[in-house]
């Protein structure tokens, strides 16, 4: 793989610059030029860290207890899932709507809810489970569909059947892709923890910790707070990558296996593609009644889907709460939008023209990379401290938020178009700007939809987030004042409408992908 | 001949429904391979060749017809350990050693391994593996992969041996190598052996019969008998005579 190759160079490069961002980064924090000291030098923060070195344990212990527990949960049933679903691709497609729902759900939009219907650390374990179970079920789906089918079959010429299949051939192969998954989860559960955390009571954690500490203005303590989030988040990847390197090695496929095994029978007649369509459905919200069922909270607080129907169409109030929730929605929705335009519009410039300033992207890229690992948005707090409470600092996480991830994604992907394709416009004398309308443009463009699929749900759990801690305004803020006045129905409803929200923006840019995608003749990248 | 085929398919029928599109893999193709016998099927790509190696090993369902394996239907044949086989490319676990890619067959039969270790030391050595026992495909080039799915295909000391194109992968040079290797290992055994291949030469170096297909649909069009007496030397690939066999083949093949 190029990828490999590239990203092998850039390791030097990034130690050297991390020592560089460190020594501006303590010279910056020390003359106090960032919004009169909001950003103090890291000798400070490393003082303060001392300082306060009694308080952490316990807040660490909360949060790495909580994002544990959820981590080990979530990843169990996710690994479950998709053995189950490769095994009947139906359950697949009947879970999909059900899957697509939890990739797709803002957390702190959900938090409130969890508290309300569980209680202990429960809801903090639930968000954790919740940010892990895709990411690692997707990741299980794609490394149990990818077998060599030429030793499936061998292993069916000797009469072995599925089960036999899976346990002699692809549950083994797709510990990789596991692996890989269980990396970029890990993170995650820290940072749907720590959301929990924001999102409700409870002493201990590093949430409550650095929520508590917003109002006092200690920017040091804030940081502190920050660092050492970021520093479990990026040691749980870490542990990960150690892992997945030392179980590889030479075990890798020594051929290459071009048969693409078959996953759904387009056989099935009209009706019961109807009747699968509609229990894919129905299956979310069979699944909301379910958990409402199982932990038996009283109607008053926890609403079915039919209840919260009844709260924002039927009920006498039902016109009050429509209004606010399209106020809300009037304030979070555009600038969710031109945050994520932003974002992305700026990642797809600086990813195409990577050929054009590559010592640029060289020096960018480990920065990019870390920052997949880091809880972005539980930094939030520390960008109210910088930018204050207006539209700006929300403007800024939706940016960052889909930045990152879109960025990473896109040059991963123009890194995969074969060197000697690149070559070919300048062999012919074609200008830079030429050979990136030939050749970077086209290639990036399935990644830039992937990356817009991706930072959907990203951008919309930004803008919720500072609205929440911050601006006090649309979806985020409606969020926390009805958990003031204890308007459970508005909960529910803005818990589910950002939700619905998600999942039909997710469906619409796949759908202009599909058809974008194979007009050109593209592959979809997963 | 008294005794049943090893390999028996009767007017066996075979079509793939493909987009709006249908192709005839097999129509009406019958085929009988005496007990001992060495067979090549040959043809050009699509005639069905590898059909007829799947549709035998219950790999896939034929249409019609009837298809028997050493007097056995082909599931009883496969679970009871009749048969062996080898695919194109090697198609090794890369997780699993050399012995451990060899008994895999044990496995899915659901016998024990380790009361065959007699056995795979054998046939490492036979081989001519030994010394790499404990080492990943990753680890061994191309030819030394494919002789150890040869290997493979043995375990189970099968009565009837499937091959496809099971030297597809490597070149010339350790192709002839490998076919030289291949006769030696098979007179060993007195298994029937069916492979499946592109190349003429290979065809008949290696087979007492050379059972000539065509494509749309896919049918046997002639079978050429192999006169040469065993083992064969590799000399014969440049006897006049080998060679007057191939032109023939090569006619009808082109000719249809």
């Amino acid at each position: 793989m190029s990828d490999s190759r590239f990203f092998a160079t850039l390791r030097s490069v990034a130690l050297r610059n991390v020592v560089i961002l460190i020594a501006v980064w303590e010279f910056v924090g020390r003359m106090d030029w960032v919004a009169g000291g909001a950003l103090p030098g890291l000798s400070e923060i490393l003082i303060r860290f001392w300082v306060d070195r009694g308080d952490y344990p316990g807040h660490i212990w909360a949060t790495v207890y909580a994002s544990g527990l959820g981590f080990l949960i979530g990843n169990a049933l996710a690994i479950a899932a998709g053995i189950a679903f490769v095994l009947s691709p139906l359950l697949m497609r009947l879970m999909r709507g059900v899957n697509i729902a939890v990739f797709a759900l803002p957390p702190i939009a959900i938090a409130p809810i969890l508290v309300l219907t569980l209680s202990g650390m429960a809801p903090r374990v639930t968000l954790a489970a919740l940010g892990v179970y895709f990411v690692t079920m997707s990741a299980t789906v794609v490394g149990l569909s990818q077998y060599d089918t030429r030793t499936a079959d061998l292993v069916r010429a000797y009469g072995g059947g599925n089960w036999m299949v899976m346990r002699l051939v692809r549950l083994r192969g797709a510990v990789p892709d596991i692996l890989s998954g269980l990396r970029i989860a890990a993170p995650n559960a820290v940072l749907g923890a720590i959301l929990a955390e924001f999102g409700g009571g409870g002493r201990w954690g590093l949430g409550t910790y650095l929520l508590g500490s917003l109002g006092r203005g200690e920017p040091a303590r804030l940081w502190g707070i920050g660092l050492m989030a970021t520093l479990i988040a990026g040691l749980s990847y870490a542990v990960f990558a150690i892992i997945s390197a030392r179980t590889l090695g030479s075990t890798r496929s020594v051929t290459l296996n071009t048969a693409i095994p078959d996953t759904i029978d387009p056989s099935r007649s009209r009706p019961v593609r109807l009747l699968i369509f509609a229990g894919t459905l129905a299956a979310p919200f069979l699944l909301w009644w379910t958990f409402i069922r199982i932990t038996g909270v009283p109607d008053l607080i926890s609403k079915t889907p039919l209840g919260v129907f009844d709260y924002l169409f039927l009920s006498d109030t039902s016109h009050i709460a429509r209004g606010k929730l399209l106020a809300a929605l009037g304030q979070t929705l555009p600038i969710a939008g031109v945050g994520m335009i932003a974002g992305l519009s700026f990642a797809f410039l600086l990813a195409v023209s990577s050929r054009l300033f590559p010592g640029f992207i060289r020096a960018f890229m480990p920065v990019a990379l870390v920052t997949q690992t880091m809880p972005l948005v539980a930094l939030t707090p520390l960008l109210v401290l910088i930018l204050g409470r207006g539209y700006s600092v929300t403007l800024w996480i939706t940016i960052s938020v889909t930045f990152f991830p879109a960025f990473v994604l896109l040059v991963q992907g123009i890194n995969r178009v074969p060197q000697t394709v690149l070559d070919l416009p300048r062999a012919y004398g074609a200008s830079a700007w030429k050979e990136m309308r030939m050749v970077s443009i086209p290639a990036a463009m399935p990644y830039l939809f992937a990356a817009t699929r991706l930072t959907v749900p990203r951008a919309l759990l930004g803008v919720m987030i500072a609205e929440w801690l911050a601006t006090g305004t649309g979806l985020g803020n409606l969020l926390n004042q009805s958990r003031g006045y204890l308007d459970y129905g508005m909960i529910w409803t803005v818990a589910s409408v950002s939700v619905v929200l998600s999942v039909t923006f997710y469906y619409i840019v796949l759908a202009i992908e599909r058809r974008t995608l194979s007009h050109y003749g593209m592959q979809q990248v997963e | 001949m008294q005794q049943p085929a090893a390999i028996s398919l009767r007017s066996v029928c075979k079509t793939y429904r493909g987009r709006g599109k249908v192709v005839e893999a097999l129509a009406d193709m019958n085929l009988k391979c005496a007990p001992g016998s060495f067979t090549a099927l040959i043809g050009p790509s699509g005639c069905g060749k590898s059909t007829v190696m799947r549709v035998s090993l219950g790999l896939e369902d034929h249409d019609s017809g009837d298809i028997q394996i050493a007097g056995q239907s082909s599931s009883a044949a496969t679970a009871g350990g009749v048969t062996g086989v080898a695919f194109q490319d090697a198609a090794l676990l890369p997780w699993r050693s050399v012995s451990q890619n060899i008994s895999l067959p044990l496995e899915a039969l659901g016998r024990d391994p380790k009361q065959h270790s007699v056995e795979i030391g054998h046939l490492i050595e036979l081989v001519g593996l030994d010394g790499y026992e404990n080492a990943l495909p990753g680890e061994l080039s191309g030819g030394m992969r494919q002789r150890v799915s040869i290997a493979r295909s043995l375990i189970t000391t099968p009565e009837v041996l499937f091959m496809d194109e099971p030297f597809g992968a490597l070149d010339q040079i350790r192709r002839r190598q490998m076919n030289v290797d291949l006769q030696r290992i098979w007179l060993d055994t007195n298994s029937t052996a069916l492979l499946v291949t592109h190349g003429i030469d290979e065809a008949v170096f290696l087979a007492d019969s050379v059972v000539i297909m065509q494509s749309n649909p896919g049918r046997v069009v002639e079978i050429v008998t192999v006169p040469f007496a065993r083992p064969r030397h590799p000399d014969l690939f440049s006897d006049p005579e080998f060679h007057a066999l191939t032109d023939k083949i090569a006619k009808i093949l082109h000719v249809g």
